[in-house]
């Protein structure tokens, strides 16, 4: 009956965000035969994120600026003759070889490529706390996602908690789409004098970085939303869905400091501190980790070209650490310019000429970068809002004095994960992963390598420490295993693999 | 056949899930206590084997400690399916389930015979929740020719006390509406299950130590140096952490034994190899019993959180320790198409993660159990269905050397030659 399809390409690119867009369409220009796949049923990626099919643009002046410049990625790299495959997850990735399986297919495609680029981007940094399951607590990924693709309202009295560079821009955006914001609260401290001095300095070059900032700062301001610095979610109350946010003024640390709770009643609570790279891939592949909570806790390591330590293997944008979508365009250059000068398509010397100006801008956005990490280093409070009672696994309902009972008998994640079930549901340990990971930390004491790693992010100027294989377990959760993606039994069957009868066991 | 399908609703708790529902787990404190330097018994090895002859030994008085060079339950017992398998591998050793092969077919039902009495009653004996489910088990056959074979095995279960039956046509059908419709036939053994291979050896571990056995994760054990004259010390243990003097030692390394008994200078029949599993995305109770293939590489079952865990013996990659072996993603199609093969409902259930582990295979599959007469006090505990038999293997081996029951027989033998079965087992074993 069914086998599958195999078929070859020169290079792959995972993910149609701004890493993988502009990766495909330079690699093309060069030469390449590029295939794109992106899992969504639209390119874009988290920022430019398209409008599902059947959406009609009326008025283009209310879609936004992010709107059209996806419009010009995709049309940039159609172009290009870039192949764009929409609903196409990457199920498996083993050297350049990779499983794909396109939604409505009736089996899995082989892809073997010359090169593979991993962009992957990231998803929104889970922080459990007490109510953080409740309908109508959302993230600012998911109720961004649910504006943009399909321009629904996620409430009618919105609460913001968050914090980061890009995180008033969730409550700008929501509220320049209508959406009745009454309340965004930042962790990070207020923007001191000194703060914005060493800005504008290190915001040389990147004056539409600051722009933006200052843009949705203005529009909450003038939408008269109560903007709140310093202060942190610390629950999310009501019966059968948010009633109401608690929140309180956290210290240096992002610790809530006692007797400074104030409570607000909103029907939704969305919350974004900040995002976690996507690594389920990079992990299957074999890639080489590092750690820095600031970048989003894993972050693959690669080389000046982008490249992995797995040979054909390389990764660009969100994926190998949060940066945003300039960053994640220009690392994609050096990904396309590395992946067509290693093919023989450009010569090296011509390739390293056209990185340059390339380098010279990620050393801008570097340097600024550092200047604001002052303002948004992730305190190490952020993964201890959870109480006893607070479910940290919520796909198999695991709470946190289950997962602390179950560390008497055990500090090892896979282990932990076996006694508690925790991290085997449908996420797969995604949503739980980060404060399971910063508990044992956390009790494994000063000893633990792993724990200095987590309370040792605020240091702005340190290479990210690399990870060893041990580190990588405890941080990253269980071994990476596919699909990545769930994926139907029918799907996956393959009747001409040959069954060479039986044994004992399994 | 009423009866059958109503024997369990797949309604009981899993014991993982809930909270103070008589999980029993070692307490780390303990396991990174001292390891003593004088012992009677060192056992080496802290999966299921290790574990539960640790405690049927020191429940019987006898001084001993358990080195586990990592976390205890993270090999072969803790990532197996958890099937209890009663009915005989028959398919296994012969092509056609020869004569040739009664005397053994008949020693393997006396033994799996007491293996499920075990079973039933190991939750009440350890006091523990073991998620043990009573579920019947059906073999299923595609062709005449398989059915056939499940016909001849079905005589000599019943020659030696199992109770199976062979089912064709409608009555399959009506007792198991979820099978292929054009499947030959399958034979039914309601005493088979499962249970939670995450709780079983730590439940061991707990009752051991609280009989007084040393059980130490985290020392791994280097080498075992044979003492020539040291009074009741035949051996030092040296490992990570030191070394302990010991009269007799026991090899319950799993995978590793072989490379373990290398040290002391003898091959054991055994070699390791890693096999892949799947779990789903859960469902609405769909089937009740374990289901597994005569002739192909499936055993499926629903578990009771209405995941179905899928398996069979398909490889995995081996990858040097720790490293747990990698999946092929050829083993993850295989074994989808035989699943969909055998139970077409599940073309459209998700699977959401697979694993692999890797286990010890004997070449006959038969146990490895019992002293070496080389090297005297030099005990072996390697069980290839080692979820089902581990346990009951156990205790005999602890039984022999206690003294209190009958020495275990020349089959299971770590000196034995590394033959196949009399009758030719088959080369079924994934690579
Ligand atoms: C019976 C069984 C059911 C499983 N169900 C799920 C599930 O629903 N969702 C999921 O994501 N993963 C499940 N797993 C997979 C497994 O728990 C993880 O893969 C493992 O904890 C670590 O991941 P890994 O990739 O390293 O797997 P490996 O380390 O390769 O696999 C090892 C692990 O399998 C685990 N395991 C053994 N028995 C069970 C069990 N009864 N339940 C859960 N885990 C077990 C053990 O923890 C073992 O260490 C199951 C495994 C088994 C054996
Ligand atoms: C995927 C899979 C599915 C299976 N399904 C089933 C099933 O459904 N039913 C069934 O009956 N059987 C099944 N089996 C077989 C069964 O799991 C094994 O036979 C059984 O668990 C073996 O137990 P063990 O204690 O001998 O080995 P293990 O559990 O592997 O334990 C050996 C231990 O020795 C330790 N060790 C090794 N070397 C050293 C050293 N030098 N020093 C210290 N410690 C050391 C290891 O770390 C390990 O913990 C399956 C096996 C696998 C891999």
């Amino acid at each position: 009956m069914n086998g599958r399809r195999e078929e070859e390409v020169g290079l792959l690119v995972v993910g149609g965000g701004p890493a993988g867009l502009v990766a495909a369409e330079l690699a093309a220009r060069h030469g390449l035969t590029v295939l794109l796949v992106d899992e969504r049923a639209t390119f874009g990626g988290q920022i430019y994120r398209q409008p599902g099919p059947g959406f009609v643009v009326r008025d283009p002046r209310r879609v936004g600026r992010d709107y059209w410049a996806g419009v010009a990625l995709v049309e940039a790299a159609r172009g290009a003759g870039v192949e764009l495959r929409a609903r196409t997850a990457v199920l498996s990735l083993r050297g350049t070889t990779a499983v794909c399986l396109t939604e409505g297919d009736e089996h899995v495609t082989l892809l073997r490529a010359r090169r593979v680029l991993v962009a992957p981007g990231a998803s929104d940094r889970p922080v459990p706390f007490p109510g953080w399951t409740l309908p109508g607590v959302v993230t600012a990924g998911g109720a961004q996602a649910l504006v943009k693709a399909s321009r629904v309202a996620p409430g009618t009295r919105v609460a913001f908690a968050g914090s980061g560079p890009l995180a008033l821009a969730f409550p700008a955006q929501l509220r320049h789409l209508g959406v009745n914001v009454v309340l965004a609260l930042e962790a990070g401290p207020a923007p001191r004098a000194p703060t914005v001095a060493r800005l504008v300095v290190a915001g040389w070059g990147n004056a539409a970085l600051l722009r933006d900032a200052l843009t949705y700062r203005a529009r909450l301001l003038g939408a008269r939303v109560p903007l709140r610095y310093g202060r942190i979610v610390v629950r999310a109350e009501g019966e059968d869905r948010v009633e109401a946010v608690v929140h309180a003024a956290a210290d240096a640390d992002w610790r809530a400091i006692p007797d400074s709770e104030e409570r607000l009643e909103v029907d939704t609570l969305c919350v974004g501190y900040g995002f976690v790279p996507s690594t389920e891939l990079l992990r299957l592949a074999g890639c080489q980790f590092g750690y820095d909570e600031n970048l989003g806790g894993l972050v693959v390591e690669v080389d000046a070209w982008q490249r992995t330590n797995v040979e054909g293997v390389l990764a660009a944008g969100d994926g190998t650490g949060v940066r945003g979508a300039l960053v994640a365009m220009a690392q994609a250059r050096l990904a396309a310019l590395g992946a067509a000068a290693d093919l023989g398509a450009v010569s090296r010397a011509r390739a390293a000429r056209l990185a340059r100006p390339v380098r010279r801008q990620l050393a801008a956005k570097e340097r600024f970068r550092r200047a604001l990490l002052p303002l948004y280093a992730v305190g190490p409070g952020i993964y201890e809002l959870a109480t006893p009672e607070t479910v940290v696994c919520r796909c198999e309902e695991v709470t946190l004095a289950r997962l602390e009972e179950a560390m008497e008998a055990t500090v090892d994640t896979d282990a932990l994960k076996s006694y508690t079930r925790a991290g085997m549901g449908l996420c797969q340990g995604r949503s739980c992963q980060p404060q399971i990971g910063a508990v044992l930390a956390r009790r494994t004491g000063a000893a633990s390598e792993a724990g200095s790693l987590l309370d040792g992010a605020n240091e702005a100027r340190r290479p990210v420490p690399r990870l060893s294989g041990g580190q990588l377990a405890a941080l990253a959760g269980t071994t990476p295993r596919p699909p990545v993606r769930p994926a139907a039994i029918g799907v996956l069957a393959d009747d001409t693999v040959p069954d060479r009868g039986l044994f004992v066991g399994g | 056949m009423d009866e059958r399908a109503s024997a369990e609703s797949g309604t009981c708790v899993d014991a993982a899930r809930e909270p103070g529902a008589g999980v029993l787990l070692p307490r780390r404190s303990d396991l990174s206590g001292e390891v003593p330097t004088d012992t009677d018994v060192v056992i080496v090895g802290g999966g299921l084997a290790g574990c539960a002859l640790a405690y049927f030994l020191a429940t019987q008085g006898v001084e001993l400690a358990v080195l586990e060079r990592a976390e205890l339950n993270r090999e072969a017992s803790g990532t197996n399916a958890g099937s209890f398998h009663f009915q005989i591998a028959i398919h296994q050793l012969t092509g056609a389930g020869a004569d040739a092969d009664r005397d053994r077919l008949l020693a393997d039902v006396r033994l799996l015979v007491r293996a499920a009495a075990m079973w039933r009653d190991l939750e009440r004996e350890l006091r523990a929740d073991l998620g043990v489910h009573v579920t019947g088990g059906l073999m299923v056959a595609e062709t005449p020719e398989q059915l056939q074979i499940l016909v001849t095995k079905q005589r000599i279960e019943r020659d030696g006390g199992l109770d199976t039956e062979v089912l064709t046509g409608a009555e399959l059908r009506n007792f198991a509406p979820y099978l292929a419709e054009d499947l030959a036939g399958a034979s039914y053994c309601a005493t088979e299950g499962y249970a939670n291979p995450l709780l079983a050896a730590p439940a061991f571990a707990a009752r051991a130590f609280e009989a007084g056995a040393a059980v130490r994760t985290y020392a791994p054990v280097e080498r075992i140096e044979q003492l020539q004259d040291a009074g009741a010390a035949r051996f030092a243990v040296h490992h990570a952490r030191g070394k302990v003097r010991a009269h007799r030692v026991v090899n319950a390394a799993g995978a590793w034994a072989h490379e373990l008994a290398r040290g002391n200078g003898f091959e054991l029949p055994l070699r390791a190899e890693g096999l892949h599993m799947n779990v789903t995305e859960p469902r609405d109770r769909l089937l009740v019993p374990l289901i597994q293939h005569i002739g192909r590489r499936l055993t499926l079952k629903q578990s009771s959180n209405g995941t179905f865990i899928v398996g069979g013996g398909w490889p995995a990659r081996a990858e040097p320790w720790p490293a747990r072996p990698s999946v092929r993603w050829s083993s993850v199609a295989g074994n989808a198409a035989v699943a969909r093969r055998v139970v077409p409902a599940l073309a459209d259930v998700r699977v959401i993660h697979t694993w692999a582990g890797v286990w010890a295979a004997s070449k006959d599959l038969l146990p490895v159990v019992g002293e070496s007469a080389r090297v005297p006090g030099y005990f072996t505990c390697v069980v290839p269905t080692g979820f089902t038999l581990g346990p009951l293997m156990a205790s005999l081996l602890a039984g022999q050397m206690t003294g209190t029951s009958a020495t275990l027989p020349s089959e299971y033998s770590p000196d034995r030659a590394p033959t196949l079965a009399r009758g030719g087992a088959r080369q079924g074993g994934p690579s």
